[in-house]
């Protein structure tokens, strides 16, 4: 038996070295204990092919909670973020597309070339959307509020969070609150007609869930991936110099200058219990590693049902836990290009490239796609989403070629008939360049080399439960208090001594830090009442 | 001619909540006339006979919430109501076999074991927490809705006390009615069951009248209405009005002119009159000329505020609101007169299932597709059909021998690509009959008469703005203190002395006579 840590963390991707980060710097003995060769989890640049540097997991990052920026001293360590101007460049099949911009401005000039009305409206959307994502950002940054608990300080939190609201002023309070159950087609039909912004700006209420635009919920979801985008920068796109890898080992570095250890190639296989309390973990290998505190930065439902005996947990509750809706979507692929793709009537060099590259003609191409998915097939033509880094650094392919990471939605974990085996594998790979071909029609004749991630692949490269992309779906019954589990939403676990803070607490997906913060602000919390 | 006569109110329409408004603002020693377009009252509950000797409840067929309140204080037994219970839903299988759900607990737990064990035994869990849930949801349908924006003491007090009502419910019943709210019928039933009928038989009450599939999030709310009329304890879930629907209305008008309402028929409102922001009286197509000391429209928000008074004359908030407030219809309705009883190869010949409703939801998956026509501008080739004999429950509405036969159909699209026409309209009666012929083959020799109802007919017959059912769509977005507009939702409106109570209000939808009463609670509360 090892010598005693005061915390074990689960799991080195992000969230957890950021709680890693924080109880170290509070004087705890922390280990980290990572599966893989290297910390990051889905936030990782790994060279695949030999030049070529890719962002195989996560390709850009959410709002970072600024108190972790600070707190961890990210940029110190070498962490730098880059916000992509343009935002997003949705081609059309025939030809041309639309360029949104980090300035509300110039983005109005471009759509003003499909829709004058369009143009004139997109400020004040953009400008609600600041507003409705203030509030969401000023909520991400705490725990869930325990809606039923009779406890004065609980029931202020509430009403703290409704004053917040209500100054945002009577009418945009409304309008928050309305938008929130909304569906991204309802969303659009209040203020755009044009369908390839309507499908651009949908897309990313859909992005990661298995709901299509006329979904309840999935307006939700387009605010969720826009807390803390530069106001009017809708659909804008942050990214760390050098890839995520660098995210990752600047999160490292924050964790190890404050004293946490990290063990990589450390599988943990189980949390160990001893009456009611978690004491430690075992490897895979049979090493044991003791503590007087477990956090699981693994997903809830694998920590829940693998990582613990179910003896441990009330029927009740491991109901719930069971009744996590995953529904994983995405697939990977990542291309090794000795060029630049050329679309259609694009505009002249290659400064639409830079930001995120979308295929998202109309929302009904997006609900098409979804009701493939639906049904348990593959869609016919997908939802893609893909950046090329290359582009604004270099070092991350040989002179003169280019990686591209891609995004393709619908990719259903559960496929209706099959499973996802290199047949299935290929399907997609050749689907996603055909689809991209439609648009782009040099692409087949640029790529050098093809990775393609099913979410098979997604959910044992990266340990994310049916390759979901989120820890769990991010939909309205599975956020806020109700993440992971209802009851149980505050970071800590029905067993004593277990947090978790996955993306699958709250706030949910995207590279954020806030599950980790909120995490240990909660740890430290409960350590000094021990004390 | 051009007569002008004083009243104390004026009511615009003559629908059911229109009448129950009428009803208490009279017992209230008003001075009320009622005015309906159309030459019967009831707006879409009513009986109408198309085909000699045959009646049809033509749009609204079943009641199960209209509040006992009501049915005591307007003592509407009295004056005709009579409520026979549907016994049983069937739902034939594509497999040929059925799934039955009875009167008789007993009975519909021995079904239930024949196609899962496992079901059986979750299906009296889940009646009991929905008949908590429909228990702790109830008083909140009875609220007139408080305004969250308002910083008044009086509505501060009643958002705590909703507030508190909520959090009292404690763990399980909290977390299970924010599930419902938030999820899809068919992700909550997951939870719960595995025989597919019975999962999308139950799912399809979330998706009546809107614009959703039984996989749209926010559609497993509408599965409590299910369990609400039992707690009234007047009916157990679904019933039917002796003499067809329309019996509801007149019981209410004629509880209503008992009470000294004035009722007038063909009498379609042109205008509300304004005199410096406040409403006046009205004007009819006709000319004619009322005067009240105030003005209640039953009907949609869309007429309501957009046709009967110039938007100039409302705050820009309120006009965009309404403007923006989705009513898309999404149901048909066909209504056959048949020569003799249908014969379900499920279960053949004559039986009780043909004195309850045929369910045509043989899957979850069936019914996700019949969405997918419709959200793209297409009837649905093989539609949910919620299917009732009235005449085997009720033998007066059909000769001796015969029958008529009514027939719910979800999808059929207001919004239909290139419009409805008469040729589509029997095209999509062709549809029904043809899946419906699929479960009972000899229903297409039977047919006498038929008649085929899309929400374009609605709109144009019954006043229904693009044949929402429940005038203006029950989405989480436009319910309670957001129905029909937020800060307007206590059926006040901008316009002094206009007033609000039809379904495009909170509860909204259904006959519970509900939005009726809370109205005039409001109307004598001003007075």
């Amino acid at each position: 038996m090892n010598d005693a840590y005061d915390t074990i963390v689960i799991g080195g991707g992000h969230n957890g070295l950021t709680v890693a980060a924080y109880l170290a710097k509070a004087g705890q003995r922390v280990l980290v204990l990572e599966r893989r060769e290297h910390v990051g989890g889905a936030a990782v640049t790994e060279e695949i092919y030999p030049g070529f540097k890719f962002d195989t997991g996560a390709h850009r990052i959410g709002r970072l909670q600024p108190e972790v920026v600070r707190d961890l001293q990210l940029a110190k360590h070498g962490l730098e973020v880059l916000p992509s101007d343009p935002s997003v460049y949705a081609p059309l099949p025939d030809g041309g597309g639309l360029t949104l911009w980090r300035d509300p401005q110039k983005s109005a000039e471009e759509i003003g070339r499909f829709s004058k009305q369009d143009a004139s409206r997109y400020g004040d959307f953009a400008a609600l959307i600041d507003k409705a994502t203030g509030f969401l950002a000023s909520i991400y940054g705490e725990p869930p509020i325990d809606p039923v608990s009779t406890k004065t300080a609980d029931t202020m939190d509430g009403l703290r969070i409704a004053g917040r609201l209500r100054r945002l002023g009577k009418h945009d309070m409304m309008e928050v609150l309305r938008i929130l159950p909304m569906n991204m087609v309802e969303l659009m039909d209040d203020w755009f007609e044009t369908d390839i912004l309507r499908g651009t700006l949908g897309a990313a209420g859909i992005t990661g869930i298995r709901q299509g635009p006329y979904s309840t919920g999935t307006a939700f979801l387009f605010l969720h991936h826009h807390v803390g985008i530069t106001t009017g920068a809708l659909r804008g796109i942050l990214r760390p110099r050098g890839g995520m890898g660098s995210l990752s080992a600047a999160f490292e570095a924050a964790a190890t200058t404050n004293g946490a250890t990290i063990k990589t190639g450390s599988w943990v296989e189980r949390i160990d219990v001893e009456n009611g309390k978690a004491i430690g973990v075992t490897l895979v290998s049979g090493e044991k590693f003791a503590a007087r505190r477990i956090v699981s930065n693994s997903n809830p439902r694998h920590t829940y049902l693998d990582l613990l005996d179910p003896m441990n947990l009330q029927p009740a509750f491991l109901h719930r836990v069971r009744n996590i809706r995953m529904n994983g979507v995405c697939a990977r692929v990542n291309l090794a290009l000795d060029a630049l793709p050329e679309f259609k009537d694009a505009p002249a060099g290659d400064a639409h490239l830079r930001g995120a590259i979308s295929i998202s003609p109309s929302l009904n191409y997006l609900e098409k796609a979804y009701d493939n998915a639906k049904h348990g097939e593959l869609s016919e033509k997908p939802y893609i989403e893909a950046v090329i880094p290359s582009l604004s650094d270099p070092t991350l392919a040989p002179d003169g070629k280019h990686v591209m990471s891609i995004l393709v939605q619908y990719a259903p974990f559960d496929l209706k008939e099959g499973v996802w085996d290199d047949a299935n594998r290929a399907k997609l790979g050749d689907l996603t360049l055909e689809t991209l071909a439609e648009y782009a029609p040099n692409i087949e004749s640029i790529v050098e080399h093809a990775h393609v991630l099913t979410p098979l692949d997604i959910e044992g490269m990266f340990g994310l439960a049916e390759g979901n992309i989120y820890h769990g779906e991010m939909t309205l019954d599975q956020i806020y208090f109700m993440r992971p589990v209802p009851g149980w939403a505050q970071y800590r676990a029905p067993v004593e001594n277990l947090y978790l803070c996955s993306a699958g607490t709250h706030p949910g997906g995207g590279v954020t830090a806030a599950n980790g913060y909120n995490a240990a602000q909660v740890i430290l919390e409960d350590s000094k009442k021990k004390k | 001619m051009n007569e002008t006569k004083r009243y104390d109110a004026i009511i615009i329409g003559g629908g059911h909540n229109g009448l129950v408004t009428a009803a208490y603002l009279a017992r209230a020693g008003k001075r009320v006339l009622v005015l309906e377009r159309r030459h019967l009252l009831g707006g879409s509950a009513v009986t109408e006979e198309f085909y000699p000797g045959f009646k049809f409840s033509t749009l609204s067929y079943v009641v199960s919430l209209l509040r006992p309140e009501i049915i005591r204080d307007l003592e509407l037994p009295r004056h005709g109501l009579e409520i026979l219970p549907l016994e049983s839903t069937v739902t034939p299988m594509l497999n040929g076999d059925y799934l039955g759900r009875w009167s008789d607990h007993d009975q519909t737990r021995r079904e239930l074991y024949r196609h899962s064990p496992t079901d059986a035994e979750a299906y009296d869990d889940f009646g009991k927490l929905m008949y908590q849930l429909a228990y702790a949801m109830k008083p909140i349908l009875g609220l007139v809705p408080p305004d969250p924006t308002s910083l008044s003491p009086k509505e501060l007090l009643s958002l705590a006390r909703i507030g508190k009502h909520f959090r009292d419910l404690g763990e399980e019943q909290f977390y299970a009615l924010y599930k419902l709210m938030t999820m899809s019928s068919a992700d909550f039933l997951d939870e719960w069951f595995e025989t597919e009928p019975l999962k999308a038989t139950m799912a399809c009450s979330g998706i009546i009248g809107t614009y959703q599939g039984v996989r749209s999030p926010g559609t497993a709310y509408v599965l409590l209405h299910h369990y609400m009329g039992e707690i009234d304890g007047v009916f157990r879930s679904w019933g039917f009005a002796k003499g067809g629907t329309g019996a509801i209305s007149e019981s209410i008008a004629g509880a209503a002119r008992r009470l000294g309402a004035e009722i007038r028929t063909e009498a379609s409102v042109a205008e509300v009159k304004l005199k410096n922001g406040r409403a006046t009286g009205v004007v009819l197509e006709n000319g004619d000329e009322f005067d009240a000391k105030i003005v209640v429209t039953s009907v949609d928000p869309k007429l309501s505020f957009l046709k009967f008074i110039d938007p100039e004359e409302l705050p820009e908030d309120f006009a965009e609101a309404i403007r923006r407030f989705r009513i898309r219809g999404s149901s048909g309705k066909v209504n056959l007169a048949l020569d003799g009883l249908p014969n379900f190869t499920c279960l053949p010949g004559e039986g009780p299932h043909l004195r309850g409703a045929i369910s045509i939801s043989p899957t979850i998956e069936y019914l996700e597709r019949a969405f997918e026509d419709a959200k793209y501008g297409n009837f649905s080739q093989q539609p949910f059909m919620d299917v009732i004999l009235p005449s085997m429950i009720d033998p007066g509405m059909a000769p001796p021998g015969k029958h008529v036969m009514s027939i719910f159909v979800q999808y059929a699209p207001y919004a239909l690509n290139g419009g409805w026409n008469d040729e589509k309209r029997e095209a999509f009666g062709d549809a029904v009959v043809n899946t419906l012929s699929l479960f009972a083959p000899n229903i297409k020799d039977l047919i006498l008469y038929r008649k085929v109802l899309t929400p374009w007919d609605m709109e144009q017959e019954y006043g229904l703005t693009q044949g929402n059912i429940f005038q203006g769509e029950l989405a989480l977005h436009q319910l309670f203190f957001m129905r029909p507009a937020p800060q307007w939702a206590d059926y006040r409106t901008p316009i002094k002395n206009y007033y609000q109570c039809g379904s495009g209000t909170h509860p909204g939808g259904g006959i519970t006579g509900a939005s009726g009463k809370l109205a005039a609670d409001i109307i004598l509360k001003d007075w």
